[in-house]
């Protein structure tokens, strides 16, 4: 008989891990609050940018690594899973105004010394810009190029995960919050206890019922249509106080975005980060005067005191939480640790920064 | 031992909690930097909603004397209005009173300031205004009741160190029994050390701690620095001499082979 394994949490890494183990032969089970599209998801809220390069300006090597391993694992997940999913693979660009040019020497100065791997970045001149992305041409002086960072549609890609968990006969208990995970047991409201051979955790915040020091990082975020602009990856600005990322999509649809504001609110973007994003994007392309904004999205990134994920695990039972601004960028390497421990019993060579067992 | 209001401090070094890489990180190096007072945002928590709560805990379980900050303010009306949320949330009547009169450098808006220190005084606060080099802003906020002045060295975040330090001696011969924090702009601990030296009582240091590539390291270095530049003030400096031209004999050398004396 196959083993059985409860899921708590559809987003990005309940999904992922789902579909990994179905494919092995496991009975899976999901639970997630929200409804399969998962719309209130923080995958959904995200930009889905794979930029293990320039995250290491503030995040630690391990990060970045996991980063790296996870990219060829995306490129097999997304030839298998979202052929249809919008995703480029073109790098990502880091520019700066004239008056901020020490941003981006700081940002190349500590990505120089954090990164584990040669030629993660490059400094490109006006020329090399201009043919990157035209449309920057004679904007800026200078930047940086991040040549093996990538994004992908966000959205699109959880669709395409849930057709592939569905078409894979996975239980799914849509609109079905889950209160505890423990050792062989997911349990849902009013103390109903489902048990499988395992129960793995993947919820955002909802994990707070048990892992008390996670907390919430607002972000906010704008979608964009703006058919003056033409951008071929994702473009940051570094900037002393705005620092944005501009993420494209198809036809000429971009993110701009995010804060990152200390706070467990979910409310509704506020006029002071619109103005700030608006403003930072219209200073790196003019043609996003005339865009419309078709959308703004705020969400709270979950994350421990030390913005590190955690694979905590214990006999029976594993949570894989505090993903924080990295879910995209580490989710397959975490899935593949995941799995490893799931089929083996013991944590994978290179995990063990973030995996620990716990007393459950 | 210094009095900040009614407080005797043993550090002279106060701290910021922006822009860290991570709380545990803000955490290691607040302990580090031995400071006692830790300044606190909340304009952009939305403090009515106690949204930022965890993280104000992470602070509070430091046990360092929290100042709240008014940061993002741009008139004296929010400035109080953040003022009285921060009093009822930490607790305490400090205040550490910013309101922004430009968005890039972050340079006070000193007319506003004056108008809500006003306010604030009169409402009960210890007010600690963050204000420029300005003499007679300065003059003006001491006779709106303000028992504490934090000047800026450089407009915040800048890291560029004293671009005015005669103002600052200025400030400093002018209001001897005021305490005077540095306040903005100091990007290396040699910075601190500097108006340390001048006799300021003690600077209060964020983005040079929180960017550094290990903050941690970075607030025992700030720390040191501020020790430096007070025992140095204590000490008393020797004055600096004009060694150029000789002034007087140098011994062994004849009177005749000297050079006049000008």
């Amino acid at each position: 008989m196959s083993a059985s394994l409860g899921i708590a949490g559809a987003g990005l890494a309940g999904r992922l891990l789902g579909l990994e183990m179905a494919e092995r032969g496991w009975q899976v089970t999901l639970f997630d609050q929200d409804t399969p599209d998962g719309i209130h998801s923080t995958t959904y809220a995200g930009a889905g940018m794979l930029a293990p390069g320039c995250e290491l300006e503030k995040a630690e090597t391990d990060i970045a690594r996991y980063g790296l391993q996870s990219l060829p694992l995306w490129k097999a997940l997304l030839a298998r899973y979202g052929r249809s999913v919008y995703h480029a693979f073109t790098g990502s660009l880091v520019v700066a105004h004239p008056q901020d040019q020490r941003e981006l020497q700081q940002l190349q100065r500590k990505v120089e010394q954090r990164a584990t791997t040669p030629d993660v970045v490059q400094t490109v001149t006006a020329d090399a810009l201009a043919k990157l992305e035209p449309s920057l041409a004679n904007r800026f002086r200078t930047g940086l190029y991040f040549p093996v960072e990538a994004h992908i549609d966000n959205r699109a890609w959880l669709a395409a995960l849930r057709e592939a968990l569905v078409a894979r006969h996975v239980t799914w208990h849509a609109s079905s919050p889950v209160e505890r995970v423990e050792p062989h047991r997911v349990i849902t409201p009013q103390g109903a206890s489902h048990t499988f051979d395992w129960a793995v955790d993947c919820r955002g915040l909802g994990a707070r019922t048990q892992l008390s020091t996670l907390r919430g990082v607002r972000g906010e975020l704008l979608y964009l249509h703006a058919p003056e602009v033409s951008l071929n990856r994702p473009v940051r600005l570094m900037h002393p106080r705005y620092p944005i990322y501009i993420v494209p999509r198809p036809d000429n649809v971009y993110l701009v975005g995010a804060t990152a504001i200390e706070s467990d609110d979910l409310g509704a973007v506020t006029v002071r980060s619109v103005l700030e994003l608006l403003s930072a994007a219209y200073s790196v392309h003019s043609g996003f005067a005339e865009a419309r904004v078709l959308e703004t999205v705020a969400h709270c990134r979950p994350a421990f005191p030390d913005n590190k994920p955690r694979l905590l695990y214990a006999d029976g039972v594993m949570h894989i939480n505090g993903l924080y601004r990295h879910g995209f960028l580490i989710a397959p390497a975490l899935i593949q640790f995941a799995r490893h421990f799931l089929e083996t019993g013991t944590p994978m060579d290179g995990a063990e920064p973030i995996m620990e067992a716990y007393a459950a | 031992m210094w009095q900040l209001g009614d407080h005797s401090l043993t550090s002279r070094l106060l701290i910021g909690s922006a822009q860290y890489p991570s709380p545990t990180t803000m955490v290691e190096a607040l302990r580090a930097s031995q400071a006692e007072v830790v300044t606190v945002s909340l304009r952009r928590q939305q403090p009515d909603t106690d949204a930022g709560r965890r993280f104000w805990d992470l602070i509070r379980d430091t046990g360092l004397r929290v100042l709240p900050n008014t940061a993002g303010c741009r008139t004296a009306k929010e400035a109080i209005t953040i003022a009285r949320m921060a009093r009822e949330l930490f607790e305490t009547n400090w205040i550490k009173l910013e309101v922004i009169g430009d968005d890039y450098t972050l340079q006070p808006d000193t007319l506003e300031l004056c108008q809500a220190a006003a306010t604030l005084v009169e409402d009960g606060f210890e007010v600690l205004p963050y204000t420029t080099e300005d003499l007679v802003v300065a003059r003006k906020l001491v006779d709106a009741g303000c028992r504490v002045l934090m000047p800026w060295a450089a407009p915040i975040g800048s890291g560029q160190g004293p671009l005015n330090p005669y103002a600052l001696r200025t400030l400093r011969d002018r209001f001897p029994d005021i305490p005077l924090i540095c306040d903005a702009g100091l990007g290396r601990p040699s910075h601190a050390a500097m108006v340390m030296e001048m006799g300021f009582d003690a600077v209060l240091i964020n983005s040079a701690v929180a960017l550094a590539d290990d903050p941690v390291v970075m607030a025992q270095a700030f720390a040191a620095a501020v020790n430096a530049g007070r025992y140095a003030f204590e000490a008393g400096l020797m004055t600096t001499r004009e060694m150029a031209v000789p002034s007087t004999p140098v011994l062994g050398t004849p009177f005749w082979h000297a050079n006049p004396v000008t």
